[in-house]
């Protein structure tokens, strides 16, 4: 955990030295390799802490005493998840912050686009989170992490996959492509990390788009999470 | 008197390996415990007792059957408020110190602040660790673990305690406080059902017993009656000149005194054969079939004629 933070600071750090050494547009390289470098790590973290936080619970059988008290299944998982979000929006924030304070010093202040952009991570965050909850919620760490990192690819290539589904030409590909693209998370739809790093203006709608299907999407997650959960027995 | 915990056809199947093939674990399982009872589950490793105590703590679903604690369904978070459960072996998060983790549990419960104190107080002093009350637990042994879980089990003051194996691995004074917890918790009117490998413990405490073998109720009741229901033999010695008359192993001692276990229903007519034959009886002495022994034999019983128990089905 505290390894990933501290590499997620030296990316940001990295960038400021890559101006140094960069052929073109120096500025818009380290904006892009900060960024990235907090959508990434903070991705990690979320991944991470929501494969680890169930498991841990599991493998130190400190759950026994826990839901053996007056408490639903799902608010123990939701209060896991509140927790975990918690903590990754401090991450999230604290990245933020150090990004804008180096940019003071080395450009200018970000623009607002760029702590809009922050937003959607974090709802991108919430909905990674939500998905690790809900693999964790059944399946052995191993497992989970494996399911969870397909999942993060696939949901960042949504597009390319709606794309080649599109122009593929036997349907039962066509239909397949459709099937993922329509089921598995879009991350790339919650993302305006472009925008922001060319300091672009973003339609509301865009973001509203972007807040309504984040946050549709990671209820119907939790929602199926809780429900398998329920019905999980403690080993 | 209302019935604390009941259990009705309780069956339980564990799926796993790569088919998720089915293991029985528990079947067909009726019980009922008094409320106000000290009830003991007895029974070998691997016979379901853990099993049955994880359904009720709410922990694992049944595969079939239904259980009730205090008529409440066991998955309700009404039966849940009349239960204190110690897990065998229990885990905290060890970064806690005792009085913050029993503060976190108070509040699962919704105690007011200055009942925890009051009653966190109470439950260190009387286990011992009010010295250690704020250390975080990491280096506390087995046996602290053991008393800190005691502590959260009856924290709440429940109706019912469920305790898996809670002497398992304690010392003979971790063991005695153990047994003084359920006989104090039993004088106030508090039902306490266990399962246990120190069936001596079990034997001096309960006032009825259960035992499970292969997932399977084998016999309940009180002790004694249990015992009864077993072959019972008695030890007798005996003053004869000339020849042992009886049909049964015999050890001379001395000139003319005979010693001889018999089956408890065939002494009076050894005693009436021994006298016809000018003899006397000196003692007879009836011998208590122990708990264990009744165990084993049911375990021996089984391997003669196994069943499809706990096995692939």
């Amino acid at each position: 955990m505290h390894s990933i933070l501290f590499f997620a600071v030296g990316v940001v750090v990295l960038s400021l030295a890559l101006k140094e050494v960069t052929i073109g547009d120096q500025a818009k390289v380290v904006r892009s390799i900060g960024q990235s470098g907090i959508d990434f790590f903070a991705s990690v973290i979320a991944m991470f802490l929501g494969i680890s936080t169930i498991w841990k619970e599991l493998e130190k059988k400190t759950i026994y005493t826990l839901l053996s008290k007056p408490i639903p299944r799902w608010m123990f998982l939701m209060g896991k998840y509140a927790g975990l979000m918690l903590t990754v929006i401090v991450e999230v924030v604290l990245l933020a912050v150090l990004y804008s304070l180096l940019m003071m010093v080395q450009q200018s202040f970000p623009p607002p686009v760029f702590f809009v952009s922050v937003a959607l991570l974090i709802v991108e965050l919430m909905l990674i989170t939500a998905w690790s909850i809900l693999f964790s919620s059944y399946s052995a760490p191993t497992t989970a992490t494996a399911f969870m990192i397909a999942t993060f690819c696939i949901g960042h290539l949504a597009d390319d996959i709606w794309l080649f589904s599109n122009s593929a030409e036997t349907p039962i590909f066509r239909q397949m492509g459709s099937f993922l693209y329509w089921t598995l998370p879009n991350f790339e739809a919650l993302s305006i990390r472009e925008a922001a790093i060319h300091g672009r203006e973003i339609p509301w709608e865009r973001v509203g788009f972007a807040l309504m299907y984040g946050l549709s999407y990671t209820m119907a997650v939790l929602v199926a999470a809780t429900a398998i959960f329920k019905r999980r027995d403690i080993p | 008197m209302s019935i604390a915990v009941q259990t009705k056809k309780l069956t339980k199947y564990y799926r796993s390996g790569f088919w998720m093939r089915r293991t029985l674990a528990l079947q067909d399982l009726d019980l009922s415990v008094q409320a106000g009872e000290v009830f003991g589950f007895v029974g070998p490793n691997g016979a379901g007792k853990t099993t049955t105590l994880k359904i009720l703590a709410g922990l694992h679903e049944p595969s079939s059957g239904e259980a009730f604690l205090f008529s409440h369904p066991v998955s309700s978070l009404d039966a849940k408020r009349t239960l204190g459960f110690l897990p065998e072996r229990p885990y905290f998060y060890v970064h806690l110190s005792p009085r913050e983790l029993l503060h976190f549990y108070g509040q699962l419960y919704d105690m007011p602040k200055q009942l925890r104190n009051n009653r966190i107080e109470e439950l260190l002093e009387r286990m011992q660790m009010r010295w250690v009350g704020d250390v975080p637990m990491k280096k506390f042994s087995k046996g602290m673990l053991q008393r800190i879980g005691l502590c959260q089990t009856i924290l709440h003051d429940p109706k019912l305690l469920i305790l898996d194996e809670p002497m398992s691995g304690l010392d003979p004074l971790g063991r005695a406080l153990v047994r003084d917890l359920i006989l104090d918790e039993k004088e106030k009117g508090k039902t306490v059902f266990f399962s246990s490998h120190v069936l001596s413990d079990v034997e001096s405490i309960c006032s009825r017993v259960a035992l499970l073998v292969k997932g399977s109720l084998r016999s309940v009741g009180t002790i004694s009656s249990l015992l009864k229901e077993g072959t019972s033999y008695s030890e007798c010695l005996i003053r004869l000149s000339g020849v042992f008359p009886l049909d049964c192993e015999f050890r001379k001692i001395g000139e003319e005194q005979y010693r001889f276990q018999i089956l408890s229903d065939s002494l009076d007519h050894a005693v009436d054969t021994i006298r016809s034959k000018g003899g006397s009886i000196i003692e007879v002495r009836p011998i208590r079939q122990s708990l264990e022994e009744l165990l084993v034999e049911e375990v021996q019983r089984d391997r003669v004629n196994p069943e499809k128990m706990g096995v692939w089905v």
